[in-house]
Parts: C-alpha cells; sequence; structure tokens
C-alpha cells in the first residue's frame, strides 16, 4: 500500500510536546496523558499548559503524578480516524512509561491491524520529530517497509541530551535510572543525561548552564554535519531563555541545521525533570 | 441453559476475584515501587476488575464467545495504569481461549493461562522478570505440569495459588529494585489475590488464606521510605552552655532520623540528610565540631544490592556496578572544602583528603599513605596549592599503582577538576580532562596583608586587604568590598558565567560585594560556599 497524508494518520501523545499538531497537520492527533495535583486530575496539553503547570507546580504543596492515557483514551481516536487505513502510534520510550503499552491494547482491541504502534525510545520534541521525518516521507509517497526502515535508523542515529536543575524530580518518580549516580549538587553540578535504551543515563557534568550548553553543541558538532537535512528541536522546563541560548549556539555552529522545534516540557514531563530543564535533541535525515 | 448457567458462573467467578482484589487493595498499593513508586498498582488492577464485572451485569448475552468479548473489553475499556493494561491484555489472552466450546476443565484452564501469559508478554515490548509477567507465566507452567494428571478445576486452582505465592515470593529476588525496598512486586500480588478470589468462587477445596490486608511492611522497606535523604551525617559538637533542644530542633529542618545526645559541652548528633553541610554549619554554629562522618547512604544501598547478588544468581542482567578504576586523593584545607570535594567524589569515584594547604604542605609520605589507602586501581592527585605540587609528582612517581598528577594550583581549581572526575575512567584519562577544566577557570583570592607591601605599583600596609588574581596581586586596601571586586573583574573574562566564592575560617563581609555584583553583572551565577580554610577568608574562582 503507497502511505499518503491523506490515507495515513499519525498519532503522539501529549510527550511529544506538540500541542498543536491537529491544526499543523489534518492527518495528525495527539492523546493526552494525565497529571494530577492531589485529587485533581488534569489532561495533558488539554485542560493544563505546560505554562499553567510550571505556575501550579510552584505553589503546589504535594508533588503532582501523572498517569498514562488508557487504552479506551487511544481506542477512542482510532475509532475517530476510520477513514484512514493506515495509524502510526508513536509515543514515549516504553521503559519510562506504559503509554505504548495502552496504545498496544487499543491496537490489539481493533483487531484490524490498521495501528502500527512504534516505541520511539525518546521523549519530548524527539518523538515529534521521529513524526516529522515520517510525514515527510507520507508526502512524497510511501511504504511501511520504509517507515520501519525510518524507525530503526532513528533509534540508531538520534542525538538525545538533557540537563536538569536538580536530580529531585527524576529520582522522585523513580525515573532516574543509572543517573542517580551523578552528585554535586552542592556546587550547582549540572548532569548531561541521555536516554539509552529507555533508561536515564548520566553522559557528563559540568558547572553552570552555559557549559551544559556547551557540551549539547559540542556533541551535536562531533556526532553531524553542517547541512540542511541536519533537525534540531529543543525543550524547556519554563526557561525559554535558556531555549534561546541553545539556539544561538546552534545557529553559529551548525548554520544549515533546521530548527524544527523550540517547545515547552509538557506538564508530564514536566513532572519529571523538574523546572529549568533543557532537552536537545537532533537527527541527520 | 448452558449459555445462562456460564454467564452465572462468569459472573460469580469475576465478583469473587473483585471481593479478593478489593480486600487486598491497600496492601497492594503499599507494596508499589515498580516500574514508579506511585502507590497505585492495587487500585488500578481493582478499577480494571471492576469495570469488568460492570460489563457483565450489563450484559444480557448468553453465548460463550460474546461473553468472552464482553469480559475482554471490559477490561480493556476499564484499565488503569500500566499494571491494568497489563491485566487487561491477560484477560483478553484467556478470553480469547475460553470462548471456544468445550468443558471448563482443567486441561481449558491451562490453555487459557498460556493464551494470557503470551498475550501479556507481547504487550510489554521489554519483558522483565519479577514482575506480574513472570507471575502468569509461571501459572501457566503449573497448569500445563498438572492439567493431563486429571484433577478437578477446584483442585488445579488451589495448586496454582500455592505456585502464585512461591512466584510473587520470588520476585524480589528476580527485580533488584523490589529487593532493594523488601517488598515483593504489587502487580503479581494483585494476579495471586485475584487468582485466589476466583479459586474461592469455584470452591470444591480449600483456598489458602490471603495475607492480613494491614500486614506491616519488612523493616526494610520502612527503613527505606524514613532513609530518603541521601547522606548519612554523624559529628560530635564541643562547646560551652550547648542547647540540645535547640540545636534538634533546628536539624530536624534540613533531614530525619535525628539523633542528638549528651550534655551542654559535648552533644553527637545523628541526622539523614541531604545536605551534610547544612547540618554541619548548625554545629559550627554554636560549637567545634569533631569526628565528622559522612557516608553516601545510596552508596550502600548499592554495595548492599551487589553483595546480595553475588549470593543469589540473578538472570536478568544488572546495571553495571560502579567500578572504582580510579580514586582522587586530594590536598584540601578547611572543613567545609573537604565537604565540598567529597560530595563532588560521591557516587562516582573514591576520594581521600589530605589536610594541609599553604603553611601545612603535607610529605610525599603523607600522599603516599592515602593513595595505599584508596580503594582504586588508580590515582589522581590534586595538589590544589602550587608548594604541594612537587610532593604529589614525587609521590605519583612512587606510588604503588598508575598515577597521575592533576597541577592544581588552588582549592577552587581542584573543585573545578573534581566536576570532571569520573571513577570508571583510568587515571590518565581523568588527568586530562580534569587538567582541561582546571585550566580553564580563573582564579583569585584575598588575604590580609602581613607587612607593608609595595608590589606591581600597589602599595599596602599591614593589616589591610590584599587581593591577588592567578597568584599576582592586583588590589589592596582598607575596604573589603572595593578589593573584592577589583578582583572579581579581573577574572570575569566574557564567557565566564560562575563565579564560586569560599569564604575561610575568618568569614568575610560578603554583602557589600554581592549586592554590587548583582548590579553589575546581573546575569552572574554566584555559588558562595563555606571553604572553612585559614588565611584566605575569601577564595574565587570564575569559569
Amino acid at each position: 500500500m503507497r502511505l499518503t497524508p491523506e490515507n495515513t494518520a499519525i498519532v503522539l501523545d501529549s510527550t511529544a510536546d506538540f500541542p498543536d499538531a491537529a491544526e499543523r497537520f489534518p492527518n495528525w492527533r495527539v492523546v493526552p496523558l494525565y497529571v494530577a495535583f492531589g485529587g485533581e486530575s488534569y489532561r495533558d496539553g488539554v485542560d493544563l499548559t505546560a505554562q499553567e503547570f510550571y505556575e501550579r507546580l510552584r505553589g503546589a504543596a504535594v508533588p503532582p503524578t501523572t498517569s498514562q492515557p488508557t487504552p479506551a483514551d487511544f481506542l477512542a481516536c482510532y475509532e475517530s480516524l476510520a477513514g484512514f487505513e493506515r495509524i502510526f502510534s508513536i509515543h514515549l520510550a516504553s521503559q519510562l512509561s506504559g503509554t505504548f503499552a495502552s496504545a498496544g491494547a487499543a491496537a490489539a482491541e481493533l483487531g484490524d491491524g490498521r495501528v502500527r504502534v512504534v516505541d520511539s525510545g525518546v521523549a519530548s520534541a524527539a518523538i515529534a520529530m521521529l513524526a516529522l521525518a515520517i510525514q515527510r516521507r507520507l508526502e512524497r509517497g510511501s511504504s511501511d517497509e520504509e517507515v520501519d526502515a525510518l524507525v530503526e535508523r532513528y533509534r540508531r542515529e538520534r542525538g538525545l541530551l538533557f540537563t536538569v536543575d536538580t536530580l529531585e524530580f527524576l529520582a522522585r518518580g523513580g525515573r532516574i535510572g543509572r543517573a542517580r549516580a551523578v552528585a554535586g549538587e552542592l556546587l550547582h553540578v549540572k548532569p548531561i543525561l541521555s536516554i539509552v535504551d529507555g533508561e536515564v543515563v548520566p553522559v557528563k557534568r559540568v558547572r553552570g548552564n552555559r557549559k551544559a550548553f556547551q557540551a549539547f553543541v559540542d556533541a551535536l558538532e562531533s556526532g553531524t554535519r553542517d547541512e540542511p537535512g541536519l533537525r534540531v528541536g529543543i525543550a524547556h522546563a519554563a526557561a525559554p531563555e535558556r531555549a534561546e541560548a541553545v539556539a544561538r549556539l546552534v545557529r553559529d555552529r551548525r548554520p544549515h541545521a533546521q530548527i524544527e522545534a523550540v517547545t515547552w516540557l509538557g506538564a508530564v514531563l514536566g513532572a519529571h525533570a523538574g523546572p529549568g530543564t533543557v532537552g536537545f535533541f537532533w537527527f541527520p535525515d | 441453559m448452558t449459555a445462562q448457567r456460564d454467564l452465572q458462573t462468569v459472573r460469580r467467578v469475576v465478583a469473587g476475584a473483585l471481593a479478593s482484589l478489593e480486600a487486598s487493595a491497600r496492601r497492594i498499593d503499599d507494596l508499589n515501587v515498580y516500574p514508579v513508586p506511585d502507590g497505585d498498582t492495587g487500585t488500578n488492577l481493582t478499577m480494571t476488575v471492576r469495570a469488568v464485572s460492570q460489563a457483565l451485569e450489563e450484559s444480557q448475552t448468553s453465548d460463550r464467545r460474546s461473553l468472552a468479548r464482553a469480559v475482554a473489553r471490559g477490561a480493556l475499556m476499564g484499565a488503569r495504569g500500566n499494571s491494568g493494561v497489563i491485566l487487561s491484555q491477560i484477560v483478553r489472552g484467556a478470553a480469547e481461549v475460553l470462548a471456544q466450546p468445550g468443558a471448563l476443565d482443567a486441561a481449558l484452564a491451562a490453555r487459557a493461562l498460556r493464551g494470557a501469559s503470551d498475550a501479556a508478554y507481547r504487550a510489554v515490548r521489554r519483558p522483565v522478570e519479577g514482575t506480574m509477567l513472570s507471575v502468569i507465566r509461571e501459572l501457566a507452567e503449573e497448569a500445563e505440569a498438572r492439567a493431563t494428571s486429571g484433577g478437578s478445576l477446584g483442585a488445579l486452582l488451589v495448586e496454582l495459588v500455592r505456585r502464585g505465592e512461591e512466584a510473587v515470593a520470588r520476585t524480589p529476588q528476580q527485580l533488584a529494585v523490589l529487593r532493594e525496598a523488601g517488598v515483593v512486586d504489587a502487580g503479581g500480588a494483585g494476579l495471586l489475590e485475584l487468582l485466589r478470589g476466583i479459586a474461592s468462587a469455584v470452591g470444591g477445596e480449600p483456598v489458602p488464606a490471603a495475607p492480613p490486608a494491614d500486614e506491616p511492611l519488612s523493616v526494610e522497606a520502612i527503613h527505606r521510605e524514613r532513609s530518603r535523604y541521601r547522606y548519612c551525617t554523624v559529628f560530635v559538637v564541643e562547646g560551652k552552655g550547648l542547647d540540645r533542644d535547640r540545636l534538634e530542633g533546628a536539624l530536624e529542618l534540613v533531614g530525619d532520623s535525628l539523633l542528638v545526645v549528651g550534655d551542654e559541652s559535648t552533644l553527637k548528633v545523628h541526622v539523614h540528610t541531604d545536605d551534610p553541610g547544612a547540618a554541619l554549619s548548625l554545629g559550627t554554629a554554636v560549637g567545634v565540631i569533631d569526628r565528622v562522618e559522612i557516608a553516601n547512604m545510596h552508596e550502600q544501598a548499592e554495595r548492599r544490592e551487589r553483595r546480595l547478588l553475588s549470593v543469589v544468581p540473578d538472570p536478568e542482567p544488572e546495571p553495571e556496578p560502579i567500578v572504582a578504576r580510579s580514586g582522587v586523593v586530594a590536598v584540601v584545607a578547611g572543613q567545609g572544602n573537604r565537604r565540598l570535594f567529597e560530595s563532588l567524589a560521591a557516587s562516582v569515584g573514591p576520594i581521600r583528603v589530605v589536610e594541609g594547604g599553604h603553611t601545612m604542605n603535607p610529605s610525599t609520605a603523607d600522599l603516599l599513605a592515602a593513595v595505599a589507602a584508596l580503594d582504586a586501581e588508580e590515582a589522581i592527585l590534586l595538589p590544589n596549592n602550587a608548594n604541594v605540587l612537587l610532593a604529589a609528582e614525587q609521590a605519583a612517581a612512587h606510588a604503588d599503582r598508575p598515577a597521575a598528577v592533576v597541577p592544581t594550583d588552588s582549592i577552587p581549581a581542584g573543585l573545578a577538576a573534581m566536576v570532571a572526575f569520573d571513577g570508571a575512567r583510568d587515571a590518565a584519562v581523568n588527568a586530562e580532562e580534569m587538567s582541561k577544566v582546571a585550566a580553564s577557570v580563573a582564579t583569585g583570592e584575598l588575604t590580609i596583608a602581613s607587612r607593608d607591601v609595595r608590589l606591581n605599583g600597589l602599595s599596602i600596609r599591614r593589616g589591610e586587604w590584599l587581593g591577588l588574581a592567578a597568584g599576582e596581586p592586583v588590589a589592596g586596601g582598607p575596604d573589603f568590598t572595593d578589593v573584592a571586586a577589583t578582583v572579581v573583574e579581573r577574572l570575569l573574562e566574557p564567557g565566564r558565567e560562575l563565579l564560586t566564592l569560599l569564604t575561610g575560617a575568618e568569614r568575610p563581609p560578603l554583602d557589600g560585594l554581592l549586592e554590587r555584583l548583582s548590579q553589575a553583572h546581573p546575569s552572574l551565577e554566584v555559588d558562595v560556599q563555606e571553604g572553612g580554610q585559614p588565611h584566605y577568608p575569601l577564595l574565587l574562582a570564575a569559569e
């Protein structure tokens, strides 16, 4: 089957940090995760924008909790896409969240083989960047095989680094992985972290934001060439000036790269990484 | 007629499962540490089964195929959380088998459990043992082994409950995070209670009783809960008229597991905290502190885990333990500075701090002894003072193991180097990285002139402030803020955005300087730490 934007839909979850997906692309949908303060539950990015979330977080006595979309949520979304013959449902790393399992359960319930659930292995704008790469192929006409090959290559070649102001949020949510071996918060040490096989791992540590952002761009430089196909994404948790500082470095060192997304880290990821987090993603395509 | 009986049977069985889960939901919530410690597994499983029960209440269908379909769909639509989703797939896998015509006997139960197990494994991209998955798989294996011996369904279910109890009890051996927390897997425990409810509803044989709903967690689990802080900090405060209650009240704000004992001349403090420095500062505020011990409890937990691993073979590959390929020997003056060095090494690699610095230079023998005591294959030496460099080089040349010197000439340069330290790498690689970082830092210090001096065109009188940048006098005078600000300006080349200030044993009047810096350099990050070094009321570093 020849896949096009007319016959193929893309379903993301809200951790792709692409809230206006359905407005930008008629064949895209976003299924929200949930974030709860005390007893009140909100749909990530629907009932609570990223900006609102960080304001709530500042005043919150109890840390927020998060939960994956239910299979029923995914089922409703897939059923609303009845006109499409193929659905790529692309989600947050399955090691970090049960979102992938919820989507898979809904796809199995549907039972018509239309839905292909993809474990992106990444988070935030990096999920959206994989979806954008798929969309580019749909626009010139694609196939399941080509998309499968793209997903495989994405898993190998994508770059993902992030830094947090404190490891406390990752630790509290049980997502700290091997990164708990990074210490030194006494001296404002910034850990440079990545996600490998769905686990948060430490890469190095530096002092100060400027050095952290330099470490991002150093990694970009050593792993890529300066070419228009180089795609870059940046996400920040209530720190737009930091995202802008990273973007400036990218424009300076890789002037031909396309910065595809500069976005707020949404409520669910923000609850697990904490304010001040900056994520940096790239993919040569 | 048969069909109507099927609906009744299914309703009874699901009601049994639900009642059993509801009774244990709280206990199961408390067990929940994996994959995320959010304490809702019991609730999520209960809600999933309740949705099945509701679907059956509404269902008027009487044929087995539609019934199975209603059960599977109910579980899916009601699924909440990861455990709920996996349970919904277990239900689906079982329902697909049970939808087929044939007697509801032990053989069919075995096939249903196999279907359930396969569906659960398919739902998860990377199955992990020691969870609901391994429990359902063991149940399927047990059922298949017994199905051929021709017992009744009721008898089989009782055997399955027994096997389930074993499987759940084994989960801590299979999954390190459970072992560390001293709990069994919550999802597996929920699955077992569900099965227990089914076995009771089917009846025919007495079913082993469930654990009491309010069964207390193990001591280990409680201890983990209590020590959410990283550092176990112990020290003695000596002074006059020490107020135990007041110190205890202040320490309560920085941590827990607090113990303050002694009399008004000596108090011993034990506290778990993320900020041992704050605890020590509370001590130094009222007296002299001594016998300081700071242990990283997370590291202790990891070691315990590794010890247990060597006893219990683990089928899952464990994350690599942090191997101390190399460690650091640092020459440091001041209690606060020692703490900063130790905190930068914590969980990254071992460190030995040798007291000393400007006027108290450790000997080569002191350094060799520290290298010998280092729990690492190779050593990196940080002299942190120009006068100690030679001794460090001598020690590296004569050490009992490969050793490299990072030629740091100040405490702040040494701290900068520590940020790049990684005990998993060898000494040479570390030394190269650490030297690079140390060299990129501009350092300065403020001291009090011990005599009248004329240097670099500066004329400074005895007792006045003397400011140095990169070892050279650059400012002097009676006003601390003026002298310090001049030194800072020398250090702040474009691109330097982080200023570290280490206060000495004699605390300098910093307020004026901080005020002036926030006006002149609003985007500068300033990090003030108590260093406690003698002779230099202020050490500075810009990077």
